[in-house]
């Protein structure tokens, strides 16, 4: 009994305790400006098509494509859900409308996620995290604050824990994503995938050689990699590291200081686009989701006050 | 919502996470397995190398009236990534990396839950058939129309490399072989053809 009311209230101080309505209400704001970016990169190959050009039917339609019987692709339609998307995405910011803005981006992100992943069966994973993120936000009241919906009508204030569920749940999903790619990896391929490095240099080479050479014999692309990829001592240590990091993610939300959880993100996203640019991993946008493990607050009180300050001496100027 | 239905909907939601992880699902917006995880060691390393003249040109394609064609990503009208895949893997029946982690040592419970006999493949594709429904179809052609693929043809070069011979930084030593892809229409395919990728 003692150690369920234990568990009970470990829970309750977890989830339900740490964030405002206020720090609520900016996450929205700012992820969703994240999202602006990040959609356009990650369907700007769907936005290469000609719109009026052929549908092309699927080689392996992704599930709900499969289950709803959609089988070819509208190339004109894509470019309509786009702007839906893109257009719901800056009402979500502004907190118009803001429950329907998100189910909009919701849908929109399933339709065009599912063009781009049925064309040739290649599923990505870069979604998932924004998705978890929407679906939180959808169910909380993120609306109720910083928002357009605020000024028309009147809401009660939002409680900390009414805040704090959604912002925990999303921290803790975030931590897991990286931990589960660690289970993943030892369920498949057992510690081989990090001893020695070998599959990291099987990418390394892979993604350096894939692009061809020049007439001079020297490699298209991805030199570096292919340089890197003759030092297996120092692939070794790369290796060690991504166990590492993947493993000790979830401590990030142990981690108090405001300084040292930055600094534990900043080598995140170091990996992050060390993967891309040395072997073509495409999540280099995915770090704007790590904005969750901050209190926007006072980040946004010092940004508005400098953006006060230049507006102001802008005027100056103009008078 | 109350703090009471909260507590409800998260206990729900994480069960409903760590399953997707335990059962091994990966359907977005599940998933089990974020990033690469499939590696079999080996003590070679085989990498394509892609010839960005060729597959600009397309897939070489025979017709039902003996014709010879090419196929390329604008006439599909589809990303040139994606097409990359269907002239490099696809079309030499290799599946993408999903279908691979999901068929990998799935484990006993797993393989029951989703009724798998021994040896049985969880994702298993006919890549051919969908290639020729694929392109067939886009291209607006019907089994008896005299433009209907009934062939189609791609190659590429591999250049395989010994690991001993990397971790020496001997990178100029390779093997260096030509894959060849032909596959040909059946017409026992005929039946299947109106419903879809069945």
């Amino acid at each position: 009994m003692r150690c369920y009311k234990k568990i009970g209230e470990a829970w309750n101080h977890f989830f339900f305790t740490g964030f405002s309505g206020e720090s609520l209400g900016l996450l929205r704001m700012y992820i969703g400006c994240g999202l602006l970016a990040f959609h356009t990169y990650q369907f700007a190959t769907v936005l290469s098509l000609k719109p009026l050009g052929s549908m092309y039917y699927f080689i392996e339609p992704i599930w709900y494509f499969q289950l709803l019987g959609i089988h070819y692709h509208i190339p004109a339609l894509s470019f309509v859900i786009y702007a839906l998307l893109m257009g719901a995405t800056i009402t979500m910011i502004m907190g118009k409308w803001t429950r329907s803005s998100i189910l909009i981006v919701i849908l929109c992100i399933f339709y065009l996620k599912g063009v781009r992943d049925s064309f040739s069966g290649d599923v990505h994973h870069r979604y998932i995290i924004p998705m978890q993120m929407l679906l939180l936000f959808l169910l909380s009241k993120c609306g109720q604050v910083h928002s357009r919906d605020a000024n028309r009508k009147v809401y009660p204030p939002v409680q900390e824990w009414e805040a704090s569920w959604p912002i925990k749940t999303i921290q803790l999903y975030v931590a897991l994503f990286y931990f589960w790619s660690v289970i993943a990896k030892v369920r498949v391929s057992g510690w081989e995938w990090f001893a020695g490095g070998g599959r990291i240099q099987e990418v390394l080479i892979k993604r350096s050689v894939r692009w061809g050479l020049t007439g001079e014999g020297e490699l298209v692309k991805n030199s570096l990699s292919f340089e890197l990829a003759q030092h297996p001592e120092l692939i070794q240590i790369f290796s060690h590291l991504v166990l590492a990091f993947e493993l000790g993610f979830p401590l990030i939300l142990f981690i108090k200081a405001v300084k040292l959880r930055a600094l534990f993100l900043a080598g995140v996203i170091t990996f992050h686009i060390a993967t891309f640019v040395l072997m073509d991993v495409n999540f280099l946008l995915i770090p704007f989701v790590y904005l969750v493990f901050f209190d926007l607050v006072p980040i946004h009180s010092w940004l508005k006050a400098r953006t006060a300050h230049l507006f102001t001496r802008r005027n100056s100027v103009a008078c | 919502m109350s703090r009471r239905t909260i507590t409800c909907l998260l206990v729900l939601y994480w069960i409903v996470v760590w399953a997707a992880v335990i059962f091994r699902i990966d359907y977005f917006p599940l998933t089990w397995v974020p990033m690469y995880s499939v590696y079999a060691p080996s003590d070679t390393i085989s990498a394509k190398v892609w010839d960005k003249d060729q597959y600009k040109k397309g897939l070489k394609v025979t017709h039902r009236d003996g014709s010879i064609s090419y196929v390329s990503y604008k006439d599909l009208n589809i990303p040139k990534p994606n097409f990359r895949r269907l002239y490099y893997s696809r079309i030499f029946g290799t599946a993408p990396p999903k279908h691979k982690q999901g068929n990998t040592e799935l484990g006993p419970l797993n393989r029951w839950i989703r009724g798998l006999d021994k040896g049985e493949l969880y994702f298993s594709v006919d890549w051919e058939w969908r290639m020729f429904w694929t392109i067939n179809k886009t291209l607006g052609h019907e089994p008896p129309d005299p433009q209907f693929i009934i062939r189609m043809e791609t190659q590429h070069q591999k250049r395989i490399y010994r690991k001993a011979d990397l971790f020496h930084g001997h990178t100029s030593k390779f093997e260096l072989i030509t894959n060849h892809a032909l596959i040909e229409w059946k017409d026992s395919w005929v039946p299947r053809w109106e419903h879809a990728l069945l």
